[in-house]
Formats: structure tokens, sequence, C-alpha cells
């Protein structure tokens, strides 16, 4: 019986030991840390052949948007270490005064700042980057605090951003070319992703359905919804990925409208180009649920 | 099924009836609930409410195996490991070793948690809290189709195994010697149980699958004298909570799961006040 007990608590502690694991021998240069994947796709492109930066992004890349979202014991040790945190602002990161509290000398970088952000019942909806003029406008903050925080590399950081921006500019011409003559301009969404986007595109959201996007809508909204639907002659209800579709579905096929997908680019692929691709494909969606 | 519909809507010619999510979660609800309210007795007999408790808490893991194999309809992962969990309950119980609420317990943890660590390694467990609360106004036809059939199942084995099943319940030792397989009879049970519970998690929830399955037999029971009046009363208990929980779920606004199971409560705390003033 000891000797069972003993095994059993060798093994335990082998366990527990791979959490004493080296720290790398090697600490890079600067260390950016990202709040959540949009952040983190900005990033990328910003600091893109910079020598000795690193970036992490702190929420996963299947998290998506950080309603709720639990600091995790290793997000803390992730920002301890980090020279710049780079946020999206405007309320998506709800935990940022606790670690402002926990880490009072952490550098955040807020890229919403001078943005004007549409309220909607007192609240701010910080879903500034899936407007494209926004999100121009968040990289460039982001590339001159970074460019204030690494002085060194600054110009390097400002020619990147330079270059993104003129790629999301070229996008943005391409999407207003396709999309400005389209003639129905009502939409319903779920969750409350789009309103930036709407207002870029001059789309009108008729209605935002689920705005809470973890539980899913009550008979009564998704039968209000129909009706609202029907007598306006809305043709297209968008859902996003991120979220179960289902009820989008339902509603969808019995207001007699088309059911689409509208990514706000918020997971994916660690690619520099996801936002653009995700974009394209919207256009795409767009110029279908639209004409 | 457009002939169903027009009947319901010949039948009920109201508000709440006016769209067919409405009256889809109606014909589910008109399922489930005699489902529920039939196999509630037994449970409750056989005082198992924390093991149907625990089969719904695993049901998150079952989602997370199925996430993790690629599996886009999670019902076959969700069922696979059902079943799997409950007859580890049941062989780890028959063993003997700790009391039953405690065995239960330690499963019903196990399955919740590794269900919550499965599904937050990719980081988006939100996705799935849906299942928590369950949705049932995104109930198809076919899935109506596929209750239909359980609850023609679950009657007919009713039917068959209704007196082993009852003697094996009062008293394993005396339907043993009456040459009833009792070890059979309850795996055939628990099973049955898991097999529901796994079919209805995506409607009922996670979270509230199990008052459904308790409340409608416990009332039924403050207030039944005979075999048949308690299964007859747990049933139509559980059909009326189920109506006029959804309709009011419409009327005001809120979860259909949640107000519904308010109702079987309340249908509860009634019965146990009758009970007690007949008792006086």
């Amino acid at each position: 019986m000891k000797k069972w007990f003993a095994a059993a608590m060798a093994v335990f502690f082998l366990l527990t030991a791979s959490g004493c694991a080296v720290r790398d021998s090697d600490p890079p240069r600067f260390r950016i840390v990202t709040s959540f994947y949009p952040m983190y796709i900005m990033a990328l492109n910003i600091a893109n052949g910079i020598d000795g930066v690193q970036i992490d992004n702190m929420a996963g890349q299947q998290a998506g948007c950080l309603h709720d979202y639990q600091l995790q014991s290793k997000d803390m040790k992730n920002l301890e270490s980090a020279d710049v945190f780079v946020i999206n602002g405007a309320g998506m990161e709800s935990f940022l005064e606790e670690v402002a509290a926990q880490l009072p000398d952490l550098e955040v970088l807020d890229s919403s700042e001078g943005i004007e952000l549409i309220s909607e019942g007192g609240d701010e909806n910080p879903h500034v980057w899936v407007s494209i003029t926004d999100c121009i406008q968040q990289v460039e903050n982001i590339a001159e605090g970074l460019a204030q925080a690494d002085p060194d590399h600054a110009l390097e950081y400002l020619e990147n951003a330079q270059e993104y921006e003129a790629k999301l500019s070229v996008l943005r011409g391409k999407m207003h070319e396709e999309l400005d003559d389209l003639p129905n301009r009502d939409i319903v969404t779920f969750h409350e992703a789009f309103p930036y986007f709407a207002q870029e595109f001059n789309l009108r959201i008729v209605q935002v359905v689920n705005r809470e996007p973890d539980s899913q809508p009550s008979a009564k909204e998704m039968a209000d919804t129909i009706r609202l639907i029907r007598e306006t002659g809305v043709k297209a209800v968008f859902a996003e990925p991120q979220y179960p579709e289902s009820a989008a579905n339902v509603i969808a096929e019995e207001s007699g409208a088309s059911f689409y997908f509208l990514d706000p680019a918020v997971t994916g692929e660690n690619d520099p180009d996801a936002y653009l691709d995700a974009m394209e494909k919207n256009l795409e969606t767009l110029k279908e649920a639209l004409s | 099924m457009n002939a169903v519909y027009n009947v319901i809507d010949f039948l009920l010619p109201f508000e709440w009836t006016e769209f067919q999510f409405m009256k889809n979660a109606l014909l589910a609800v008109l399922l489930i609930t005699p489902l529920f309210g039939l196999v509630g007795t037994m449970i409750v007999n056989n005082k198992m409410s924390f093991f149907s408790d625990a089969l719904g808490h695993s049901a998150l893991t079952g989602i997370a195996i199925g996430v993790l194999l690629g599996i886009d309809n999670y019902l076959a992962s969700m069922m696979g490991f059902a079943l799997i969990f409950a007859l580890c309950i049941s062989a780890v119980l028959d063993s003997g070793t700790s009391s039953a609420d405690t065995i239960i317990g330690v499963f019903s943890a196990t399955g919740l948690a590794l269900g919550i660590v499965l599904l937050s390694m990719n980081g988006g467990f939100s996705r799935y809290s849906g299942y928590l609360i369950g949705d049932i106004l995104t109930v198809q036809p076919e899935e109506i189709g596929l209750l239909l059939g359980i609850l023609i199942a679950v009657v007919v084995l009713w039917i068959l195994f209704f007196n082993p099943l009852m003697l094996t319940s009062i008293n394993a030792d005396l339907a043993a010697s009456k040459g009833v397989h009792v070890r059979l009879i309850e795996k055939m049970f628990v099973l049955l149980v898991a097999v529901i519970v796994t079919i209805s998690i995506k409607w009922v929830g996670i979270l509230i699958i199990n008052s459904l399955l308790v409340l409608p037999a416990a009332a039924a029971r403050n207030i039944s004298r005979s075999m048949r009046s308690y299964h007859g009363g747990a049933v139509a208990i559980s059909m009326l909570s189920g109506i006029s929980g959804l309709i009011l779920s419409y009327y005001w606004g809120t979860a259909a799961g949640g107000t519904i199971v308010l109702i079987a409560a309340a249908i509860f705390f009634l019965t146990y006040l009758l009970n007690r003033l007949r008792a006086r």
C-alpha cells in the first residue's frame, strides 16, 4: 500500500514538474502582446520583418470577441514580460482595469484612440476594426505607438504600416465601387459586430438579433424579427461564422430572406493577410446578398 | 409535416403558433415531455435523480470529443460517451465501494470538468454554451421524427418490461427470486436513460434537463395513490408544464427551457401543499 502511494506521488510530482520548464534562454529584444485576434493581425503587418520583435496573441486565435473573457494565469505571465500591450480599447478589454492594477508599469497601447465611437443605449460598441477606415486608423495608432516605444526601429514600423494601410485602402475603394450601387441596403445581423461596417458602406441595420452572442434569442425576439423582415422587405440575414447559426437559419427560412455568413475577422489563421481575405470574402457575400 | 402544421393552425389559431419554429417547438415539447414524465417516474422510484444529472453533464464531454474528432453531428459522440459513462457508473456502483451519491458525484464532476477542459483547449467555449440552456426553438422536422421514434420505442419497452422494472425497483432480491434478471433490467434502464438524455439535451439543455426528468414525477408522487395515477399524473404534469412554459416564454420573451422547469417546480410545490393538507 505504501509503495503504491509513493509511486502515485512520484507520478504526481513528475506531472507538476512539467510546469517548471526552463525559460527560453534567448529573450526577444522587444515583445508585443496583443489582446485578441484582430489586433494580432494588425501587429503582424506592422512589425513584419523587424529584427528581434516577438508578437504574442493573448487570447487564442479561436477566442473571438473578448466578451466575458476570463483572464488566465498564463495571460498575466504573458503580459508581465511584455514591452507593449496592444489593445482594441472602446471597452472590448473589460479586464483591463484588473491588468492595470496588477501590472502598473505595463505600456498599454489603445488602438481605437481618436475614432468616433457608435454608442447604443449608453454602451459604446467596441467592434471598430470591422470598418476598414477605422481599421486603417487603428493601424496608424499602433504603428505610432510602437515607433515611440521602440524608437530604434521607428521608421520600419511606420513604413510597414504605410504599406498595409495602402492595401487596406485599395480594398476599401474596391468594396465601395462594387457595393455602392447595389439596390438593397437593409440588413438584419446577429450579434452587434457590424455597425461600423454598415456605416462605412451605407448599409442600414434594421435589427440586431441576439446582441449577447452566447445565448440563443427568445421566441418573442425571433417572431418579432420575422415580422419585421416581412414588413420591411429585408433580403438578407447575416450571422457570424464564430457563433452557431441555427436561429439565424430559422429566421431566414420563415421570413423568406436569405441567410449568409458575414465575417468580422475575429478568428482565423495567423496569417498577415487574414483581415484582407475575410473582407474580400465579405465583399463576395454582400454582392450576392444585396443585388 | 404540412398536414400537422395545418392541424395546429386549425386547433390553435393564436399568435404564438403563427410561425413554423413555434409549431416545431410545440411538437417537440409534445413528444419530449411525456417521454420525460414516464421515464422520470422510474428515476424517482429508483432514487436515481442524481444519476441522470451526471449523464447530462457528460454530454459536454461527448460534444468535446465530437469536436476533437471533427464530427459535425455531435449526437454520435455524445451518445457513445454517455453509454460508456452510464455503464461505468453502473459498474462502479455495483462494486459497492462507496455510497451511490458519492460515486455519481465523482463521475458527474469528472464529466463536466473534462468537457470544459477539452472545449476550452481551443479557446472557443462560447460556441457551445448554447448546449447549457438548450434551444428548443431551432428543432427541425427530421429531429421531431427522431423524437417520435424514441417515444414509441420507450412506450413499447414500458409495456413489455413494466413488471420486472417495477419489481426490481421495489425489491431487487424479491425480483431475483421471481426469476427476473435484475442486473440486466437495471443496465437496460440505465442505458435507456442515457439515450433519452443524450437525444434531448440539445433542445432542453445540460443545466435543466434533469429538472425536467425529476420534477413532474416528484410532483405526481405527492398526490397519486396508485401506480396508474402516478404514471398518468407524471405524464400529464410534464406535458402541462411543457406546453404552458413554451407559451409563456413566447409572451414573456424568456428562455423556453427555464420557463418550463419553473412551471413544473411551481406544480411540485402546489402538489406538496395539497399532500400536506390532505395528511392533516
